[in-house]
């Protein structure tokens, strides 16, 4: 399965809700995504990306705990390839 | 041999998705592989749990179907206590899976695929998405974002929250719906069938114009597999598992879910930590196995709602037996819309889901259970045991994009053997790989790239794995 990782919208541009973009930053890596979806979603907000597009806001003490998750889940070791 | 991943959020951005492509001398394509980064740690990281945490983690973690993960979990733990739920409760898990449905295949249609088919197979990747949608056809970008925005509306009204509703639990729901959510969904009705229709005669009249994609795009006999009622009709969220194979032909029916392991054998590869399952009877060749929209109205009988079943009709008209184009998984994705649309509706004049009789209650009384519902890309079995304290001893998750995986190389095989004459990688292969994997609507660890476009790396391998050439987009 995929991880929804939880990233946070630094800066918006675009007016019209159908060509709205996100500069989102995900644990520093900053991805560009398609906020069509999110017509709510403001700067400083998490999104849920997926394939370039933000499905959803969720609020910060959500995201604090998907964080929370995924750190506790670093220290597993998984069998498998590359 | 065990090594050590390190979880790291980045990585799970950066990735691209990976395709093998296997050669001979002449510059035949002798096989191809998909490689879907699936990330299983997720399931060790869960035992050492109380089982009542599941639903709440689940959803948080796979947060592209988080209704889905919550379902499948609450199921497998009612399986644990040993319980019955209440019908109303089983009606309201059922009204937010339709909600899922929609809101998930509104995307994948309108959003990912359609600015394929509309926009020109040949159009550069930039201009293939939303953007691209809405500057062409800014009234279709609009609807489906609306449509969608009904389903995550129903997920809303039940849950609460749109992301991570902790509502199903164990022997039940939480809430069930208010005469003001009642009311705000039915308002909603209208929009939602002209809309699906709209989409349904565009789909139909794109099928004309693309009879050489429907032939190319995962064009194969396989089985299917899906949950159906007791008289063959679709389901979503109940029922009992069916195969069926490209004949039309039933190879196993009204098995039982959570005897799953029985019939699904789950092949373990070295190079991808993705488990392929397929039908064990048969092996892993003739066992491949489709599942999702395509391959639920392919085993279903009857939709069981008029609208729907005219629809079906016509659909199963595709095919001789089954209808055996991945392409048509787009058409089946609509049909599944009409569907859900209809069973909301009647779902909202039914006084069940008014009833607060929504939970049974009970200690742990098996020490294992299996959950299975269908999540819009196929199904979902979440497989627990725990101990006497109801603590997760062993978590096993079997998810649609795994179990397509086989059938996705298949598709990816098929494209490239079409396209390939010798080391040259030809762009328009490129765009129809893509297309072809999108048909399936996988949920992909590497997802979040740039917009509607999947970052993807091929590799062409010759017959001692030698890398013949290799291209990277995204």
């Amino acid at each position: 399965m995929c991880l929804a990782v939880p990233g946070k919208i630094e800066s918006i541009h675009g007016e019209e809700a159908l060509t709205r973009m996100g500069r989102i930053n995900f644990g520093g890596v900053i991805r560009e995504a398609s906020l069509a979806f999110v017509p709510e979603a403001r700067q400083g907000d998490y999104v849920i990306v997926h394939v370039g597009c933000a499905l959803s806001v969720i609020d910060e003490e959500e995201a604090l705990q998907i964080f929370q998750y995924i750190n506790a889940m670093r220290d597993d070791s998984v069998p498998g390839g590359p | 041999m065990a090594h050590r991943i390190i979880i790291d959020p980045v990585t799970r951005i950066e990735g691209h998705a990976k395709i093998s492509i296997h050669m001979n001398d002449d510059g035949s394509v002798v096989d191809a592989e998909f490689h879907v980064v699936e990330f299983r740690g997720f399931e060790k990281f869960c035992e050492g749990r109380p089982l009542s945490e599941m639903p709440g983690i689940t959803p948080r973690i796979c947060g592209i179907c988080p209704v889905s993960h919550l379902l499948a979990s609450a199921k497998a733990g009612d399986d644990i206590l040993a319980v019955q739920i209440p019908t109303p409760s089983d009606k309201l898990r059922r009204l937010m899976n339709l909600g899922q449905i929609i809101q998930s295949h509104a995307l994948s249609f309108f959003h990912l695929s359609a600015p394929d088919f509309l926009g020109g197979w040949d159009t550069p990747p930039e201009q293939r998405n939303v953007f691209g949608l809405a500057a062409r056809h800014p009234e279709l970008a609009r609807a489906g974002i609306r449509l969608r925005q009904f389903g995550q509306e129903v997920i809303e009204v039940l849950g609460g929250r749109k992301i991570h509703p902790a509502w199903a639990v164990p022997g039940g729901v939480r809430n069930c719906l208010t005469t003001d959510g009642q009311k705000r969904l039915k308002a909603w009705i209208p929009e939602a069938f002209a809309t699906t229709q709209l989409a349904l005669n565009l789909f139909k009249d794109i099928l004309e114009k693309n009879s050489s994609e429907l032939l190319l795009f995962g064009n194969f006999p396989s089985l299917f597999m899906g949950l159906v009622g007791p008289d063959g009709e679709w389901e979503h969220h109940g029922g009992k598992l069916r195969f069926k194979d490209s004949q039309g032909k039933i190879i196993a029916d009204q098995l039982d879910p959570r005897r799953y392991a029985e019939w699904i054998c789950e092949a373990s590869n070295p190079n991808s930590y993705l488990k392929s399952p397929y039908f064990h009877r048969l092996g892993i060749e003739a066992g491949m196995y489709r599942v999702g929209p395509l391959a639920r109205l392919n085993v279903c009988d009857s939709m069981g709602m008029p609208k729907a079943d005219a629809e079906l009709r016509q659909f199963k008209q595709l095919g001789v037996g089954a209808v055996t184009s991945s392409f048509l998984y787009h058409h089946a994705r609509l049909i599944e819309i009409l569907a859900a649309v209809e069973f909301i509706q009647a779902y909202l004049d039914d006084p069940d889901v008014f009833s607060n009789r929504l939970r049974a209650d009970a200690g742990i009384n098996n020490l294992h259970g299996v959950g299975a519902s269908e999540a819009p890309r196929g199904t979902l079995f979440h497989d627990y045991t725990v101990d006497e304290d109801g603590i997760l001893q062993k978590v096993n998750m079997i998810i649609a994009t795994g179990q397509n995986n086989l059938a996705m190389n298949q598709t990816v095989k098929q494209i490239a053997s079409h396209y390939l004459h010798g080391k040259e990688i030809p762009e328009p292969m490129l765009n129809r790989i893509e297309h072809g994997i999108r048909c399936y609507d996988p949920c992909l660890s590497c997802s979040t790239h740039a917009i509607g476009q999947m970052p993807l790396r091929i590799e062409l391998l010759g017959p001692m794995g030698q890398v013949l050439n290799e291209v990277t987009r995204g």
